[in-house]
């Protein structure tokens, strides 16, 4: 299952959400999902991907902004595993 | 100063989460308290507390429940029934002119409690994203005033075990003064977990456990008590002004009529008779009447050796030769101590038992103690359909001393 299909699937079963309503171009707001309801999302992408979702404050607009933002961590991520099990 | 109406009222409480099974239960002297199950509670010297029967759906849906605490939840229970009874036609009113004010001395304290076991005892450092929400002490308050759009005054009282009392005070002076007209005012506490009972227990306030009937572990008044029983839940008054409340023919339970307050400054947990008897004195002298005319005392009571004597005390300077003719009940025997919400779910029981022609018992007092010589209606509830007039005291760790009066006029 890829990162889109995975945060679909949360947001259907927390959000009481049509998995069809959830297209990668939906805005959050407007599925009702508000900037709180974004920061617990974090904490359950957190849980489900097994990355660390930095403090930083950016900008998640649409469903692909999250999907992009969660594949980005990672893959930084995945680096820095090796990294850090070397140093 | 307007005259203020009480008009509806909600409770969720250790004796049933209704008014109803709230009365019922005092009518039968019957205890919320029992032994505490679970691996935490192993933990504590007295596992006992009068908890609520509870279920948070009730109130909101999950989404909304995880940034409520347990003592948000129960406030809006307890709000909601208020509102119902009192049958309000909300989308008639300005709701700049509808305020909220909550009274809790540990705020969300099962949330405070969650995240230092993920922190400390779990070692994570993944604390719940709105631990900050759920624990705030305002976090009540603030969701009764968003879930009914009231844009009013909205403050939460934190005064420990006066702290409801006084938000019930400082509402009906707000609506007195014409600055709001209608209120809903009260407290909430969910104190029943680790972290705030290991504390209670250290301080040395909390009851043995009767090896007989955890049940009647609490005893004030009575030469063998050995301390408070916690209890959790909240108390919710719809107060509103009293011409408005008459127009709309809504059946008037009370007028607040009294509202006293001082500060112990004699020790910041030992109370003294000068603080509590102030209290009780300036309630009186804000109702304009003399202290002959109480009818029932709901005690502070908390079954503790220091209260309950000086209580006793203060009550005889303040009454006088009277003092042995009112009916004096500390119901904290059977619903425990809901410390910040205490003050509110007893002066709704002073209300709520004058309307129903009852006087609410103090249960387990078996042994009487000359330090504490009232009639304190022990063990049964007597029926009495002539109180016109209930005082309820709250007295609190730090010296916030409070007395309400409720009266009823037929």
């Amino acid at each position: 299952m890829n990162t889109y299909d995975r945060l679909v699937r949360i947001l259907a079963n927390e959000h009481k959400l049509a998995a069809e309503k959830l297209q990668p171009d939906a805005r959050l707001d407007e599925l009702g999902i508000d900037s709180l309801s974004v920061m617990e999302l974090l904490f359950m992408i957190e849980e489900e991907f097994h990355i660390r979702v930095p403090n930083d404050q950016v900008p998640l607009i649409t469903i692909d902004d999250i999907v992009n933002y969660v594949n980005n961590l990672i893959a930084q991520q995945a680096d820095a595993v090796p990294h850090q099990a070397s140093s | 100063m307007r005259r203020v109406a009480v008009t509806g009222i909600g409770v969720i409480s250790p004796l049933g989460n209704s008014t109803g099974a709230l009365l019922e239960s005092l009518a039968a002297a019957r205890s919320g308290i029992c032994r505490l199950e679970g691996a935490d509670y192993g933990r504590l010297a007295n596992p006992i507390a009068a908890p609520a029967a509870w279920e948070p759906t009730t109130v909101a849906e999950a989404s909304k429940l995880r940034m409520m605490d347990r003592a948000t939840q129960f406030a809006l229970g307890a709000s909601r029934q208020a509102l119902t009874q009192a049958g309000l036609p909300l989308a008639n009113l300005d709701s700049a002119r509808i305020g909220v004010f909550i009274g809790t001395g540990m705020g969300g304290a099962q949330s405070t409690d969650d995240g230092y076991r993920t922190l400390y005892a779990e070692q994570s450092d993944r604390i719940k994203p709105f631990s900050v929400l759920l624990a705030m002490n305002n976090a009540a308050a603030s969701w009764i005033g968003l879930e009914y759009g009231f844009t009013g005054p909205n403050l939460t009282f934190t005064t420990a075990c006066s702290s409801s009392a006084v938000a019930i005070g400082e509402a009906a002076m707000r609506i007195g003064s014409g600055a709001v007209d209608v209120m809903l005012a009260g407290g909430t506490e969910a104190p029943l977990c680790l972290g705030p009972m290991k504390a209670w227990e250290a301080i040395r306030t909390i009851a043995t456990e009767d090896p007989r009937d955890p049940a009647a572990s609490c005893k004030p008044f009575s030469k063998d008590r050995t301390g408070m029983v916690l209890g959790e839940g909240a108390a919710v008054l719809l107060m509103e002004e009293w011409e408005s409340a008459l127009a709309r023919d809504a059946v008037i339970l009370a007028e607040i009529t009294g509202y006293g307050l001082a500060t112990d400054v004699s020790h910041l947990t030992h109370p003294s008779l000068e603080g509590q008897a102030r209290a009780m004195q300036l309630a009186l002298t804000s109702a304009r009447i003399d202290a002959a005319l109480v009818d029932y005392i709901n005690a502070h009571g908390t079954g503790t050796l220091a209260n309950d004597a000086v209580e006793t005390a203060a009550i005889k300077q303040v009454f006088g030769d009277r003092a042995d003719k009112i009916p004096v009940s500390s119901t904290k025997s059977m619903h425990g101590h809901l410390l910040g919400a205490a003050g509110a779910l007893e002066f709704a029981i002073s209300i709520l038992a004058m309307n129903a022609g009852m006087v609410p018992p103090t249960a387990n007092l078996l042994r009487p103690d000359p330090a504490c010589d009232l009639d304190y209606v022990p063990n049964q509830a007597r029926a009495d359909s002539t109180i016109r007039t209930v005082m309820s005291n709250s007295f609190a760790f730090g010296g916030t001393s409070v007395a309400l009066i409720g009266h009823r006029s037929s």
